[in-house]
């Protein structure tokens, strides 16, 4: 009985209307206690496996010039990473992009070979591998619709257990390289959307802080320390404000303040303890993660403060332990870490049928968007990982660090 | 017969979770507000509809964390069960020598470090061991030590006792270790 009334949700919400490009590979819906269901994906590790592609649309990727070779092969792996393009050889494919890469930059075009017309004919002039992303970003959201991420920066911490550093990197997890020398815990890193600013988590003080960073000029400035923890920043969509855990009134509660430190304003007021903020794209809600119910589950509570708890709001997820939610750009969409038979998942729910489903199966944990609100970076024994949540396809992010996790993503 | 639909069982399933064992503020009503070291020089948003203990929140003191000396203590570790905060009855006779401790040492301050084992998200883990070292500093309230001497800090999973992924790993690495703060010369 209870199969018949779960079964037909799940299966519309696998077929996911707003799909515009379809991938296939196999899945296996396995119904799971409480409305989860799991698919069983063959896990993909390394390089060189081919996906099962049959409605992809084939970009040829020939690139001139200098430096011609290397943005030929950065602009073919974004495409071939956003899973919604299959690159192929110049001589054939539904769109022909062609360009010039020199130092100064990338002088793109993309024609579509149907029409035999320009798509766009522009320059980027991002530095270094970043003009080559930048084209490919280009090229997915003229073939797809939807915005690429190879231009994003990805944020992290990595090293050992007892020491960890925060790292900035390229997508592709190049240019991986530390931004802090402190020899302490960092933890907890979130870039702002633009990727200009990065707020985290620093015990450098002895005691759990939250700093910001501007990228640009490298500054760094401590903007939480009350006593007890100040940890898990989190910025607001238009970047004024952050979200965070402190604990400066007892247990661990959500609190916003602006980002140069003032007006704080209390979100949670209970008996458990709360972490690990997320806003909503429109600023007006965050989700966390709550154990004053016992074990940790997501909520949802308005941002503007108020702390009686009339309207908060559980997500149920069908698990019992669920942390570090992550609200995906386009709203729809919640991913968060899970617990499931000791093993560490990724969940994400669907706000509009408030349903949940995992969707890892080899382990994974903290979760974050890319702009596209269809991947995510996640980390899973030590080591970054790039998800598309529709193939449930999962790639390895080659970095030169080791002990990697927390990822962030600016959008 | 049938139940025509069991979702409304399927979701309360996952509500059935053991709620913490809320044994707070029996012993300590009056406490809050008693404490005039209320950081920030004293401004601060302490309300008393507080869902909290009612003891005011750990002040940051005037030393470093890392000089806290562990040593002396080593064998009072408190140690807690999987994802819980709560103080088990086997660990209290530890707190009571503690308190004991304490009370022969005037002038000493104690320094209680929160810890998690490796598994969950780091920041879950973080909140976790802070709320273990308000559980333990609540509980030596409660014994008579002074909150003021009572300084708190998290680590979460950072700073694990053992390294290792095995049960007995984690078990010693869900901790509340006792720092002991010598007064200043």
């Amino acid at each position: 009985m209870a199969a018949r009334l779960i079964f037909p949700s799940l299966l519309s919400l696998t077929a996911k209307p707003t799909v515009i490009v379809k991938l296939f590979s196999i899945r296996l819906p396995v119904l799971f206690f409480a409305g989860f269901s799991i698919f069983l994906n063959p896990q993909v590790h390394g390089q060189g496996v081919t996906v099962e592609v049959s409605t992809l649309p084939r970009v040829g990727v020939s690139i001139n010039g200098p430096l011609g070779g290397g943005a030929t092969e950065i602009v073919s792996n974004d495409l071939k990473r956003s899973g919604m393009i299959s690159p192929v050889g110049s001589g054939s494919g539904d769109y022909l992009a062609t360009g010039d890469a020199s130092e100064s930059g990338v002088a793109g075009r993309l024609v579509n070979k149907k029409t035999g017309e320009d798509v766009f004919n522009q320059t980027f002039t991002g530095k270094g591998r970043l003009a080559a992303h930048e084209f490919a970003d280009a090229i997915t959201q003229s073939v797809t619709g939807l915005p690429g991420f190879a231009s994003s920066k990805l944020a992290f911490v990595a090293g050992s257990v007892r020491t960890q550093e925060l790292y900035l990197a390229d997508m592709d997890g190049y240019n991986a390289r530390p931004i802090t020398h402190d020899g302490t815990i960092s933890a907890s890193p979130d870039l702002n959307h633009d990727g200009t600013q990065l707020a985290y988590t620093s015990y450098k003080s002895g005691y759990p802080d939250v700093y910001l960073i501007d990228l640009a000029s490298g500054s760094r400035t401590r903007i939480a320390f009350f006593p007890g923890i100040n940890t898990g920043p989190s910025f607001s969509p238009d970047g004024s404000r952050i979200a965070l855990t402190l604990s400066k009134d007892g247990n661990p509660e959500i609190y916003t303040m602006s980002t140069d430190g003032g007006s704080l304003t209390r979100i949670t007021r209970t008996r458990g303890g709360e972490t690990s903020p997320s806003w909503s794209p429109t600023g007006d809600q965050l989700v966390y993660s709550s154990d004053d119910r016992g074990s940790p589950q997501l909520f949802i509570s308005s941002s503007s403060g108020t702390t009686d708890g009339s309207d908060w709001d559980h997500l149920v997820t069908g698990n019992s332990y669920c942390t570090k939610p992550d609200w995906s750009p386009d709203g729809k969409s919640i991913a968060f870490t899970t617990r499931i038979g000791g093993q560490f998942q990724i969940g994400v729910f669907d706000v509009a049928s408030r349903t949940a489903q995992l969707i890892t199966s080899n382990g994974g944990e903290d979760p974050a968007w890319t702009r596209d609100s269809r991947h995510l970076v996640y980390s899973n024994d030590g080591r970054l990982r790039l998800l598309d949540t529709v193939s449930r396809e999962s790639l390895p992010i080659e970095v030169s660090a080791s002990g990697c996790g927390e990822p962030t993503v600016s959008r | 017969m049938n139940n025509k639909c069991r979702l409304p069982l399927l979701i309360a399933l996952t509500l059935v979770l053991a709620a913490c064992g809320d044994e707070k503020n029996a012993n300590y009503t009056g406490m809050g507000g008693d404490n005039g070291a209320l950081p920030n020089g004293g401004v601060d948003t302490l309300n008393p509809n507080d869902a909290g203990s009612g003891i005011p929140p750990s002040p940051r003191g005037n030393f470093n964390p890392n000089d806290a000396d562990y040593q002396t203590l080593a064998e009072d570790t408190i140690y807690f069960d999987f994802d819980k905060s709560t103080i088990s009855g086997d660990q209290r006779a530890k707190l009571q020598a503690v308190s004991d401790w304490f009370k022969a040492n005037p002038g000493d301050s104690l320094f209680l470090a929160g810890h998690a084992d490796k598994r969950g998200t780091p920041e879950y883990n973080r909140a976790l061991g802070e709320r273990r070292a308000l559980a333990v500093r609540e509980y030596l309230v409660g014994l008579g030590l002074p909150a003021a001497s009572l300084y708190t800090n998290s680590y979460g999973s950072d700073r694990p006792a053992v390294d290792g992924d095995t049960e007995e790993a984690y078990a010693k690495n869900r901790r509340v270790e006792i720092g002991v703060i010598a007064p200043k010369p």
